[in-house]
């Protein structure tokens, strides 16, 4: 137990390498901001760092993740929500190469983006935490401390608004 | 519901062929299909992990300093530090360095024995202190007031006073400092005195006076004769004002005079017993008269 503790320099590593990726993700899920993610991880995992004797192993992960949402309440002031895809993404049909129908694609992947940053904070935390760090439900739970349907209840209302805004405009 | 519980396993790729072709017939899920492949490739600040680590490293030093293992050390510390320091403190003062101090009220007389079993006799509203630490060599006494020495033979013992120093090697002799009067009787052997400059030997039954800062050391009193130490007191040629200061110290009272002259030499004394024949033993000779109004005493001319 003493050599897992995360007081011990090497297991505080592996914990940080493990996880600042995550962390990292979801601070930008929730701020949309990609200049301040990094900071607000950073400073979650220092709070753990100081707190290390208190916090149970087990339970680290998402003692980091609530740190991380409570910096993010408290310091980052909410501005607009931008995301941006990554720059080589392929379209649905790879092997489709009509104009009509990337011009189609781009105009949706568009809809989908505003769609996107105009969820609510804890739908879309949900909804990319599970799309782009392909977690499952039950990880997404335990992670954020929630249970797992609440998390499905947030993924539903995301999948439902995103199909309404996306059809409707 | 049941179709959003699908999609949601489908979402999951938790679904089995059956729902699959079930969902499929859904209108929407051509958009659900589209919505599911873009969203993931939403771009996300990728992080360098080895540098952020090393970055994070530095900004765990700067906490640390001010966090809590520090903390905790400097509290203990400081406690403990505290603890130490008061109890040396107190260990050099109770034990090491004890200034004794003895002090007397009013109308109060006490006799008690120094470390060298000398005898002190401290006459009313006087004290006196010295240190228990430097006893061995030289004795030293701090003396405010009037006492009585008997001095065990032994190192120099000096009596220190405001006014001047006597010393002496082992005898007995009475010292007198109050405002503007200092005076030194020996009542056995032979004392020094060192009044300023002026060192000077006090044979047996002789008496060194200042008054006002004008020395007498012609007058010569009565070994024999009861002094305060017997509970009364008596005076040779002394003020007026010394006398009266006199009784207020054994009476606890406050003298005030009506036209009458404070310098005038009174020789004679007054029992410590009661005030009423304290005060008639020194009016009655210099022809006055007194009141006593509550704990004021009032002399005043007999003539007017």
């Amino acid at each position: 137990m003493t050599d897992k503790s995360l007081c011990t320099e090497r297991f505080f590593n592996d914990f940080y390498t493990t996880h600042i990726q995550a962390a990292s993700n979801f601070a930008y899920y929730k701020s949309g901001d990609k200049n301040t993610s990094l900071d607000l991880a950073q400073e979650g995992f220092i709070k753990v760092w100081e707190n290390c004797t208190k916090i149970d192993i087990l339970k680290a992960k998402s003692y980091l993740f609530t740190v991380i949402n409570n910096l993010f309440l408290n310091k980052v002031k909410h501005q607009k929500v931008v995301f941006a895809y990554a720059k080589s993404s392929p379209y649905l049909d790879v092997d489709n190469q009509n104009p009509e129908y990337l011009l189609e694609e781009e105009e949706f992947k568009e809809k989908l983006k505003k769609a996107i940053e105009g969820l609510t904070e804890g739908e879309r935390v949900v909804f990319l935490m599970h799309r782009i760090d392909g977690k499952k439900y039950r990880e997404i739970a335990t992670t954020l401390a929630i249970s797992q349907k609440a998390v499905e209840k947030r993924m539903s209302a995301a999948l439902k608004k995103l199909r309404i805004k996306i059809a409707g405009i | 519901m049941e179709e959003n519980k699908d999609l949601l396993n489908w979402l999951n790729r938790e679904i089995s062929e059956e729902e699959l072709m079930h969902i499929k017939k859904n209108e929407n899920f051509k958009t659900l299909e589209r919505i599911a492949h873009y969203s993931s490739q939403i771009a996300v600040p990728k992080i360098d992990v080895a540098e952020a680590l090393q970055d994070l490293n530095r900004k765990k030093k700067q906490t640390v300093k001010k966090g809590k293992i520090r903390f905790f050390n400097t509290q203990q510390l400081y406690k403990y530090a505290a603890a130490i320091v008061v109890l040396f403190a107190s260990t050099y003062y109770l034990t090491l360095n004890p200034e004794s101090h003895f002090k007397t009220e009013f109308s109060q007389i006490k006799t008690f024995k120094l470390p060298d079993s000398s005898v002190v006799t401290l006459n009313a509203n006087s004290e006196i202190s010295y240190t228990k630490k430097e006893w061995e060599g030289p004795r030293d006494i701090f003396l405010k007031g009037e006492a009585y020495f008997r001095v065990q033979k032994g190192g120099k013992f000096t009596v220190h006073t405001a006014l001047g120093e006597v010393s002496v090697l082992g005898t007995q002799f009475n010292i007198k400092e109050r405002k503007d009067f200092f005076e030194v009787k020996t009542y056995e052997g032979l004392v020094s005195v060192q009044y300023k400059d002026l060192f000077i030997k006090l044979p047996q039954g002789a008496v060194f006076r200042v008054v006002n800062g004008t020395i007498d050391r012609n007058t010569t009193f009565d070994v024999g004769k009861k002094s305060w130490r017997q509970r009364e007191s008596s005076f040779k040629s002394t003020p007026l004002r010394f006398v009266l200061e006199e009784i207020e110290n054994q009476f606890g009272c406050t003298v005030e005079t009506q036209d009458v002259n404070l310098n005038t030499l009174y020789s004679g004394g007054f029992s410590h017993g009661d005030l009423n024949i304290a005060l008639k033993s020194i009016t009655i000779p210099l022809q006055l008269t007194y009141r006593i109004i509550g704990n004021k005493i009032t002399l005043y001319n007999y003539d007017r």
